[in-house]
C-alpha cells in the first residue's frame, strides 16, 4: 500500500513542483525510467513470489539506474550513445516483459 | 542468444532469493520503500511533463526554418527578377553602342542567332513536351523514383535530337545548369522541383521527337517505362513559351577593337 501511495504522490508531486533537470542530466532521464520500471516489476514479482526485501529493492533500483545511465554516458562520449541506449532498452524490455508475464499468471493464473 | 536466454530465464534479480534465504526481515524499512517509490512517480511525471512540454518548442523551431526558407525563396525570386531587367538594359545598350555599320549588323546577327541557344533571351516556338513521373510504387522501392541522372539523359538526349531550347518545370537550361538531387528532391539551376517533371523542348517538329525517340536517352526512358511503370508521355505542342535562364548574367565585357 505505501508503495502506490507513494508512486501517486511522486506523480503528483513532479506535476505540481515542476522540478527542473539539469540540461545535462536530460538524455539519461527516459533510460533511468526504464531502469526504474524493470526495477518495479521485479519487485512486484518477487514480492509475489514472497522473496522481497526492501534492502535488496533499493540497492537492485539504484544501481539499475546508475548503470544504465553510465552505460548510455560512456557511449554518448565514444559516439555510439544512441545504439548503447537501444540496447539498453532491448534488454531492459525483456525482463520487464518476461516479469510482467509472471506477475499476470501469479495473479490471474493465467 | 545465450545472453538472451539468461535474461529470460532470470528476469528477478537472484539477490532477492538469496537475501530472503538469507533472513526474515521484519517490516520495517517500509518508509525507504515509499520514498523511492516517490521517486519513480516524480520521475515519470517530470520525463512526461518534458516531452510534452518541449513538443510545440521543436515544431515551432520547424516552422521558423520553413518560414526563412521561404523567405529566402522570395529574396532569390527577386534577385532573379533583378538580373531579366538589367540583362535586357544591357542588350539595349549593347545594341545602341553597337551603331549602324556593317560589322554591327554582321555582330547583331551573331548575337540574334547565339542568344536562344546559349539560352539568355526568352523563346517561343513549337516542340515537344515530355512529362515524366515517379512509378506509382516508388514509395515501396527506391529505385522506381525518378532521379537527377535520369533527367540528365533526358535533357542531352533532347540537345542530341536537336532541340534549340529546353527547361525543366519552368527552369531553362543552358551551359550552367545544374541537375542535381539535393536530400529527397531533384534541383534544376538550385531550385528543388515538385512532381510531375515537365520538360519542354523548343525545336524542329519533323525530326526533334522522332530523334528523341531513336536516341540512346529514348532507349533509356523506354526502359524506365516499361521495367520500373514511371510515367513517360511525350507529345508535340504548337507553342511552347521558355523563359530566359536567369542564371546566364553578363560576367566580362570588353570595348570591341575594330
Amino acid at each position: 500500500m505505501i508503495p502506490l501511495v507513494g508512486l501517486l504522490a511522486g506523480i503528483v508531486l513532479g506535476i505540481v513542483l515542476e522540478p527542473s533537470i539539469p540540461q545535462v542530466l536530460q538524455p539519461y532521464l527516459p533510460i533511468a525510467i526504464v531502469a526504474a520500471m524493470d526495477a518495479l516489476f521485479g519487485a512486484f514479482r518477487a514480492y509475489l513470489e514472497g522473496t522481497f526485501t526492501d534492502r535488496v529493492f533499493v540497492v537492485s533500483f539504484i544501481s539499475n539506474v546508475l548503470i544504465a545511465s553510465a552505460i548510455v554516458y560512456v557511449g554518448d562520449q565514444i559516439g555510439v550513445g544512441s545504439q548503447l541506449a537501444t540496447g539498453v532498452v532491448v534488454v531492459l524490455g525483456i525482463r520487464i516483459f518476461t516479469n510482467a508475464a509472471a506477475i499476470r499468471r501469479a495473479l490471474f493464473h493465467a | 542468444m545465450d545472453l538472451l536466454n539468461q535474461i529470460i530465464r532470470q528476469p528477478v534479480d537472484p539477490d532477492y532469493a538469496i537475501a530472503a534465504a538469507r533472513e526474515h526481515q521484519p517490516a520495517q524499512g517500509r518508509w525507504t520503500l515509499g520514498v523511492l517509490a516517490m521517486i519513480i512517480g516524480a520521475l515519470f511525471a517530470v520525463a512526461a511533463l518534458q516531452t510534452t512540454r518541449t513538443a510545440p518548442a521543436l515544431q515551432l523551431e520547424r516552422t521558423e526554418l520553413i518560414n526563412r526558407v521561404h523567405s529566402a525563396e522570395r529574396e532569390q525570386d527577386q534577385l532573379r527578377g533583378r538580373v531579366t531587367a538589367l540583362t535586357e538594359e544591357i542588350a539595349t545598350l549593347r545594341a545602341a553602342a553597337l551603331g549602324d555599320d556593317h560589322a554591327a549588323h554582321t555582330l547583331e546577327t551573331r548575337i540574334n542567332a547565339l542568344d536562344p541557344v546559349v539560352g539568355t533571351v526568352p523563346v517561343s516556338g513549337p516542340g515537344v513536351l515530355i512529362v515524366v513521373d515517379d512509378s506509382p510504387s516508388a514509395a515501396a522501392d527506391a529505385r522506381d523514383r525518378v532521379l537527377d541522372i535520369d533527367l540528365q539523359i533526358l535533357a542531352n538526349g533532347l540537345w542530341e535530337a536537336g532541340a534549340e531550347a529546353v527547361s525543366i518545370n519552368g527552369h531553362r537550361l543552358s551551359n550552367l545548369t545544374p541537375i542535381r538531387s539535393a536530400g529527397d528532391a531533384i534541383t534544376v539551376d538550385y531550385r528543388s522541383l515538385t512532381r510531375p517533371y515537365r520538360v519542354e523542348a523548343i525545336g524542329d517538329l519533323r525530326t526533334l521527337q522522332a530523334g528523341f525517340v531513336e536516341s540512346s536517352a529514348g532507349a533509356w526512358w523506354n526502359d524506365l517505362a516499361q521495367n520500373r511503370q514511371m510515367r513517360y508521355e511525350i507529345s508535340d505542342v504548337k507553342q511552347l513559351d521558355l523563359a530566359a535562364d536567369p542564371g546566364m548574367v553578363l560576367r566580362h565585357a570588353g570595348r570591341a577593337t575594330s
